[in-house]
């Protein structure tokens, strides 16, 4: 097989009949996910619907009630350190030893994942990513933007073939969002493919070329931003929520309800 | 083949190297619990120098002894467990967690360099201890005064494990260490200067204060080993089983 048909047909990531529980709650309820090589595919889905849960168990951080995971058809039980080695990971709510500096929080991670870096190396990436000036600061002296950067610069330190974003937008400015984007874009031009939760539709529409719509648990849909719309443009509850077009957070409210989530 | 494809796992030795180094620096930062422990056992020393206290608690040695054994014990107890459960808390071991770096590694970094960490302050304190008494001792002495400062360190270590292990937050750690520290403090002062009776005195002797400084005072006298010493050594490792195998079995990396 070609690099190019392999491209096409295999899958670089399968979540099959993942069931995660806490206890007697169950988070993520038989769910089915299939990203194939070069995709960047969106989660979505209201608070509390299971998503960093799916991703902690693709991460091996948590251990699923039932179901396989597979990254290039490798279980991920199996094989964890051989996973872990092969995928970069952003998650929700990040936190580097608070003694360490950047540029320190830089080396340790560069030598987990055996990347060789000189300083200068180090300086560039940290000054690609805005914030060189901060290279000698504790990590708890960053803004919270500043700290989401350096938490992507080590999700991709070293040039993982899938990346796992937990909102990897969420307290950057419009500026630092679009640079993001196009390093998206950027990582999967060069090979990679990306998962990434998102509670913005503008970013879901804009970046990803599949999303998937989860809701307690459960996997309601998951298609193409605009197919998603064709689908289900006509349904009932999104036609009373929509204004005019319907648009993909119509898409989103009408399958997923208006109510807020605790 | 992409040049994603072709890059390998990153070897154990450079992992290990990394997290090691990062674990110092971060101990290096934290000078406060390191400090602790070397001012506490030398504000013993420096306060006991000379009195009839010295006599009262059991000879100079002993006192290097018990200075030892306090510092290690704030190192470990308050320093060690407190720095995990922060750790913890904050989330700092998963994002560790999700590197190829396994998670005994993860760990043995931090303990073998609190391991270091009381080496120094035992060799900090038995050489400002001796010289303030002016005493000498034999090599064998010196060997086994650390030998013992080891094993009391990796009690105290499996101690501060085993708070981390069943409590969890970080709040509930530094209390809990706080309440045990004064407690073992109390116990092996009273304990030593003879002011209890029958079974609290018992308690004192075979608390885990109390068997490293039977194991001290054993050292004074090499050559009259006793029964009671051996048991205490047996008694030391056992507590080493006890809290080790507690604060593994039931630790979480993470609290949420
Ligand atoms: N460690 C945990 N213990 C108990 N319940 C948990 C735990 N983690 C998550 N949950 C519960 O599982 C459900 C799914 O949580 P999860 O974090 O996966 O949601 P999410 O989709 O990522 O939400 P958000 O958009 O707020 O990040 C929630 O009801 C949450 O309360
Ligand atoms: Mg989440």
């Amino acid at each position: 097989m070609t690099e190019l048909q392999r491209r096409d047909n295999s899958s670089i990531l399968e979540v099959r009949n993942l069931t995660v529980a806490y206890g007697t709650k169950i988070a993520v309820d038989n769910v089915n996910l299939e990203i194939r090589h070069g995709e960047i595919f969106g989660l979505l889905g209201p608070n509390g619907a299971g998503k960093t849960s799916i991703l902690s168990s693709i991460e091996a951080l948590i251990k699923p009630r039932s179901g396989q995971v597979l990254i290039e058809g490798i279980d991920i039980i199996d094989n964890s350190q051989r996973v872990k080695a092969m995928i970069g990971v952003q998650l929700q709510a990040t936190s580097f030893q608070s003694e360490l500096t950047i540029r320190q929080i830089v080396r340790l991670y560069a030598g987990l994942y055996g990347v060789k870096l000189t300083l200068q190396r180090i300086n560039e990436r940290l000054e690609e990513t805005g914030i060189l000036n901060e290279a000698g600061k504790p990590f708890k002296d960053l803004s919270g933007g500043q700290q989401q950067r350096l938490a992507l610069l080590i999700a991709v330190i070293h040039n993982p073939v899938l990346l796992l974003l937990d909102e990897p937008t969420s307290g950057l400015d419009p500026q630092s969002r679009r640079q993001l984007w196009r390093r998206i874009e950027h990582i999967r031009q060069s090979g990679g493919s990306i998962l990434l939760t998102t509670h913005s539709m503008e970013e879901a529409q804009t970046v990803c070329d599949r999303v998937a719509i989860i809701d307690h648990g459960k996997l309601l849909t998951c298609d193409t931003p605009r197919h998603l719309i064709e689908k289900h443009k006509d349904d009932i509850r999104v036609q009373k929520v929509a204004h005019g077009d319907v648009t993909l957070e119509d898409v989103f409210i009408g399958l997923t309800g208006s109510e807020i989530r605790d | 083949m992409t040049s994603y494809e072709q890059r390998m796992s990153p070897n154990s030795k450079v992992m290990f190297e990394s997290l090691f180094k990062a674990d110092i620096l971060v101990l290096i930062k934290n000078r406060r619990s390191l400090v602790l422990g070397i001012i506490l056992p030398l504000i013993i020393l420096a306060t006991t120098n000379g009195h009839k206290a010295q006599q009262r608690l059991g000879g100079s040695l002993l006192l290097v002894g018990l200075a030892i054994t306090y510092g290690l014990m704030s190192t470990s107890m308050l320093g060690y467990a407190l720095s995990i459960a922060r750790d913890r808390d904050a989330g700092v071991f998963q994002r560790l967690r999700v590197t190829p770096a396994p998670t005994w590694m993860i760990m043995t970094s931090r303990l073998t360099i609190q391991a270091i960490a009381n080496l120094i302050i035992a060799l900090l304190v038995v050489i400002v201890g001796t010289s303030i008494y002016h005493l000498t001792l034999t090599l064998t002495q010196y060997a086994m005064v650390l030998a013992i400062s080891i094993l009391g360190g990796a009690m105290f270590l499996s101690i501060g494990q085993a708070m981390v292990g069943l409590l969890k937050s970080s709040e509930t750690v530094n209390a809990a260490g706080r309440i045990v520290f004064a407690g073992l403090i109390l116990l092996g002062l009273l304990g030593f200067s003879g002011v209890l009776g029958g079974t609290l005195e018992s308690i004192a002797t075979w608390s885990p204060v109390g068997t490293v400084m039977t194991l001290f005072s054993g050292v004074m006298n090499p050559s009259k080993w006793t029964g009671h010493d051996s048991l205490s050594l047996l008694v030391t490792f056992g507590y080493i089983a006890c809290f080790a195998s507690l604060g593994i079995r039931w630790f979480r990396w993470d609290t949420h």
